[in-house]
Parts: structure tokens; sequence; C-alpha cells
């Protein structure tokens, strides 16, 4: 749909000596081309993976070790069963997962790979607002190519995250915690739960309120098993219930500027929760995050993280990847 | 083979211009290039930006009215203050103005201009207050590079204020347009030329990512006695006349035994829905009365769309307080 609109727009420019044409603005090609002496980074140290069963370019990477492992965005990776991945000009089949962290949304893949040009984790560059930086844009499967934008606010913490749910409403009524509308699909459901049901235990404790249960699950997360034991009727019943993410189960939650940024095909699925991040306003999408960012003398700043809305991305800031690389290749 | 044509239209152009408005000591030599060439002129991009950002971030600030937040800039010591007509969307209204640091003050609109965009507001507080420049000669051309500021989303202390940087691609009588991405919160808010001159107030997207419209300077300083004496300018779209009786809470009321008003119905997406009300709540207060049947038809009806009503209702157990703008009624 945009795009028509910029073919006529296009169209009417030899028309219009007020209009600056669109290879000159601040995405188009000839401002792009002054870029050229970082796409060299980009290009090696860039990952792309690409769905198997479309071929079709899903989420970017970035190379940390010189023999194959990939950190790319979790969130992203696990909606993807089959996969390949492309760094340089070269493909590689079969990636292997060695890890993930969920509060920082990353996973570490590792390729068949040797030689490769990591990204410097040890890199002590500061960055501050208006600092250029330059991140993965449009891509040919053998050609990275730059895009440019600028540090646009404070790095700070992202606050909210995926907290990992049940998939009930929770009623509280007359003392007791009763389960409301339970969500297709959800956990609960497959674990038997229905609507009515009355709460007496969760992993061998007897919950007293809505408000320590609820708190209770918060230090639980997504994939993890939780015991409950409710009553329903006469009956007293036990299931094991598996949390899920919850912008798995509910979407992320659509306001009148997320329909700006183009909702759900724009934007990352799993936007906040981030202990810290660098923000930039680099035009980007859901799927061209997850890529390294330099800056213009090609220094490594961070990794992509989440493409939040039309003018925000965010980005881990490198002195904060070195110790997350650290952690899961310890689990290898 | 191209490239040098263009290049010489370019110089041409630069030379013709400064001989009219005499002399481009500050002119960026990266604006009279038709794209950045090396990473040297990202760099001076860069710098110039930076060297501005400051006092520019210091004087941008955050609006709020109603449940609503838009953006604006502070355009001289005592506190007169540039924004979008859309933003205040009426005259002689009261305004929360927040600075970067989270300082609140108490704002007053102006004038506004329905037709273009533009308005005016004066911070009531004492000053002085940080405040920009604008490009009063209208030095500003196509191609220039500009940056762009706002409270995207609304009022984020610990983000602070949101910069971001683009092109001017295209130029109207009364709507510049930039490459610079906005998003709602942002109306309002300030783009500036390199120099660090306000150039244009954000007013609205286009279709497309990179498609962002401002009300150019020149707007306000052909209308500035009359927006800032506080004139309601034009029956565009950007701005409504209040007409009394047309505004709409969205509940139905019945006296309650305790006192106040008991809610019995709401209408979906009215303001009150959207305010949180819910049926069962009592409203104690309206505009600062004691809230009967009677205090509500007489303040809803003396009130039009956009005008402000200030309520207090118990909300289970719960004492809340908010002043709602008034919505259109179904």
């Amino acid at each position: 749909m945009n795009k028509i609109i910029g073919i006529l727009l296009l169209a009417a420019l030899p028309l219009s000596a007020n209009s600056l044409p669109s290879e000159k603005r601040k995405n188009g090609p000839m401002v792009q081309k002054a870029l050229s002496p970082v796409q060299v980074s980009l290009q090696e140290s860039s990952a792309v993976f690409y769905n198997n069963e479309n071929s079709k370019l899903f989420i970017y990477g970035t190379v940390v070790s010189d023999d194959g492992l990939i950190l790319t965005k979790a969130s992203e990776l696990e909606e993807v069963k089959d996969y390949h991945v492309r760094v340089g000009t070269k493909k590689y089949r079969a990636p292997r997962l060695v890890g993930r962290n969920d509060s920082w949304d990353v996973a570490l893949v590792q390729i068949e790979a040797e030689g490769l040009m990591p990204v410097d984790l040890e890199s002590k560059i500061e960055v501050s607002h208006g600092t250029w930086i330059v991140s993965n844009g449009a891509t040919e499967r053998r050609f990275r190519r730059p895009r440019a934008g600028i540090v646009s606010a404070n790095k700070r913490e992202i606050p909210g995250g995926s907290p990992a749910v049940l998939g009930v409403a929770l009623e509280a009524r007359d003392e007791k915690i009763l389960v409301g509308n339970v969500t297709k699909e959800s956990g609960a459901e497959k674990a038997g739960l229905k609507e009515g049901d009355e709460l007496l235990e969760v992993d061998g404790n007897g919950i007293k309120d809505r408000d320590a249960f609820i708190e209770y699950l918060t230090t639980k997360s997504s994939g993890d098993v939780i015991k409950l034991k409710a009553k329903r009727g006469d009956e007293t019943l036990e299931f094991e219930v598996e949390l899920m993410a919850r912008h798995k189960l509910y979407g992320g939650t659509q306001n009148r500027n997320d329909q700006l940024s183009g909702g759900e095909t724009q934007q990352s699925a799993r936007r906040t929760g981030f202990p810290m991040v660098l923000q930039h306003e680099t035009t980007l999408s859901r799927r061209t995050v997850g890529g390294p960012i330099f800056t213009l003398d090609g220094e490594f700043v961070g990794m992509n993280i989440a493409a939040a809305n039309r003018v925000e991305v965010f980005a881990i800031p490198v002195d904060e990847l070195a110790g997350i690389v650290e952690d899961l290749k310890n689990s290898l | 083979m191209i490239k040098p044509t263009l290049k010489a239209v370019y110089l041409l152009f630069a030379l013709s211009s400064g001989l009219i408005v005499g002399g481009y000591a500050d002119r960026p030599a990266f604006n009279d290039k038709v794209a950045p060439q090396t990473l040297d002129d990202f760099r001076e991009i860069q710098q110039a930006l930076q060297s501005n950002l400051a006092r520019a971030r210091a004087a941008t600030v955050c609006l709020q009215m109603g449940g609503g937040s838009g953006s604006a800039v502070i355009i001289s010591k005592d506190g007169l203050v540039l924004t979008a007509a859309h933003v205040t969307g009426k005259v002689d209204e009261e305004i929360k103005v927040i600075m970067e640091d989270g300082r609140e003050l108490k704002g007053v609109s102006l004038g506004l201009n329905s037709e273009t965009d533009s308005a005016m507001l004066q911070i009531v507080d004492e000053g002085p207050f940080p405040y920009v420049e604008f490009d009063e000669d209208d030095t500003t051309k196509l191609g220039d590079w500009v940056f762009s500021l706002g409270h995207s989303g609304g009022f984020d202390k610990e983000r602070g204020v949101n910069v971001r940087v683009g092109r001017l691609v295209r130029q109207a009588d009364s709507t510049i347009q930039s490459d610079c991405m906005l998003i709602g919160g942002d109306s309002g808010g300030p783009l500036f030329n390199m120099a660090g001159e306000l150039i244009g107030i954000h007013s609205r997207v286009g279709a497309s990512r990179e498609e962002s419209m401002h009300v150019p300077i020149r707007e306000f300083q052909s209308h500035w006695e009359e927006l800032k004496k506080g004139s309601f300018i034009g029956e565009g779209g950007f701005a409504k006349k209040s007409v009394p009786g047309s505004g709409f809470l969205g509940v139905i009321t019945e006296e309650a035994e305790e006192g106040g008003l008991r809610i019995t119905e709401i209408w979906e997406e009215s303001v009150a829905d959207e305010a949180g009300l819910k049926v069962g709540d009592r409203i104690l207060e309206i505009a600062g009365e004691a809230a009967t049947e009677e205090v509500m038809t007489i303040k809803v009806a003396g009130l039009g769309v956009g005008d402000q009503l200030k309520l207090k209702w118990m909300s289970g157990g719960e004492t809340k307080e908010e002043t709602l703008k008034l919505g259109e009624r179904p």
C-alpha cells in the first residue's frame, strides 16, 4: 500500500521543484552510499536468519565468536521451526540452539563455521544523543545494506516485559480465589482448568489471596510448570499448568501509536521489559532487528533487540552484551 | 555524468539565495551537497546537531490536558510557547506544561489557527525559562538537514525528550515536510535547522513512515499578533469552536442515598468510559460543587465538545479526581 503511494509521488516529482527526490532522503540510496566504509563491518558481523518454509528473512543476528556463535532475538527465533543462516556471502544449514536468556530476549545459536569476524564485545565506546549509528537496512542474499539513524533518548531500563501467565482471569469472591474466563490455547485450558474452579494450593502452598498468588507467578518464567490444587463442586483436582509469555497468548496490546506504527508486521511482538537499552531512531521493523549496530568509525555499539514503534528502536548496549554471551556460552 | 550537472545547479541556487538574503556565514556546507559524500559529512551533521541539542531539549515541553498529551516549545524568556492547534484545541484553556526534568508549570492557551494547525500558549509561572530562537528570515531550504524533538507517546522522565534527524523534503505555503519520523504525542513539538533555530511545529503524518508534516514558522509570523491576543482563527479542521450543549460525558446517573450521583449506565468509548468510570461508581463533585442532578445538568449543558469538566468520584472505596475533556454527542 505504502509502496504504491510512493510511486505516485515519484511520478509527480519532475513537476514539483519543491520536493526532494526519494534517493536523496535520509534512507535513500544516495545517502546510504556514503556509509559504505561501515558496510564492511555489517557485512561480516551480521547474520541473517531465513525461514526454510518460505525462504523469507525473519530476523537478524550478531556474530559473537569466530567459530560460529550467533546471538539473535529469542522470541522471533522460536516462531520458526526450520531455518538457515547467512553470514557474509555464505549459507549455513542446520544451526543449533545453544541457550536463551528470557530477561534480555536473546538466544545463542551455533553454526558450523570458522574464521568469522565477530563484533568486539570488549568495545568501550560511549555514544550520546545525536550520535550516528549504522544498522542493517534492507538486505540482499549476499550483501548487507547499511541504514543510519541517531541515538535518540536516554539509556534506560524498559519496564513491563512479557510476564509468564496462566491464561485465566482470577476472581476474588467471599475470600475465595475463583477461576474466571479461561483463554483458549492457554496452558490453563490445556491442563483442564475450568471457569468456577476454586484455587486452593500452588506448588504445595496454600493460596492466601489473589495478590499473593499473582506475586508468586511473577517469580516464574514462560515454560515453567506449576502445580495447582483446585476445588470443583465436591471434588479436589490437581493440575500441572505450563505458563506462557503474555505476548504469545494475548498479543501485544495495540494502542493508537501501535496502529500508527504498522502494528504486528512492523513492531516487535516482544518490545518491553529489557534491563537496559540504548534507543535510536533508525527506520527498522520487526524483522530487521537482531543485528549489530556500529558507529561511523565501525566501532561496535550494541545489538538491536526491538522495533518498539515507528520512532523508537531499542538496542542492548555492548557493555551488557559481553556478560550475556559469557553466561550463555557456559551453558554449552 | 549526472552528478556534475546537479552540483552546478545547487551551487547556483546557493549563490543566488545568498545574494538575496545577504550572506550565509553560518550555513553549513553539508546542506548544499546533494547527499553526504563521505563519513565526514555525516560527522559534521552530527556535530551541528549535538552542539544545539542541549538548548533545544531544555525548551521542548510536554503539554497535558483532559487526558491528552502533546508537545510544544518555549520561544521567549518569559514563557511564550508555540504548539499545534489540534493540541491546545481551544483558546484560554488551562494546560499543564512539563519540562524535560519533570518540573510542572501552569500554562494558558492563547490563540490558534484552525486552518493551518498553529497555536500559542503562555506559561503563567514566573520565568526565566530556557527558550530557542527561530529562523526569523525563513532561510531554511529544501534538502537542508533538520532535527525534530518531542515527547513521543507522552511524557516519560526516564526516556526524556525524543530526538530524530532527517531532511526537509517538501515545501508548500502553509506546510513543510521532513523525513524525521513522528508519532502520537509529538504533535506541537519543534523542528529545528542545524543552527538550532526553530523552523516548524509538528502537525501530522502522511501515509508512509518517513512523511511528516510541520507548520512552518512563517505561518506563525503572519498571524503573530492575532495568535498572541487569543484569537480563534478560521473554521478549519484542526480545532472546533465550542458550542454550548454539544459536550458529552457519557453517563446516566441517579441521586444516591448517601449523597452524590450513582452511575447507572455508561456509553462505550465515551469520555467517562475512557476515564475509567464504572457503573456503580458514585460521583461526588462536579466542577468543585457537590454533585446533584441539577448541578450535572447545568454544568454539562454549558459546555461544548473539548471543554473540560473536573469530576471527583468514588470507585470501589477509592476516591478519584480527574479533569475530563468532553466528547461529541453520539
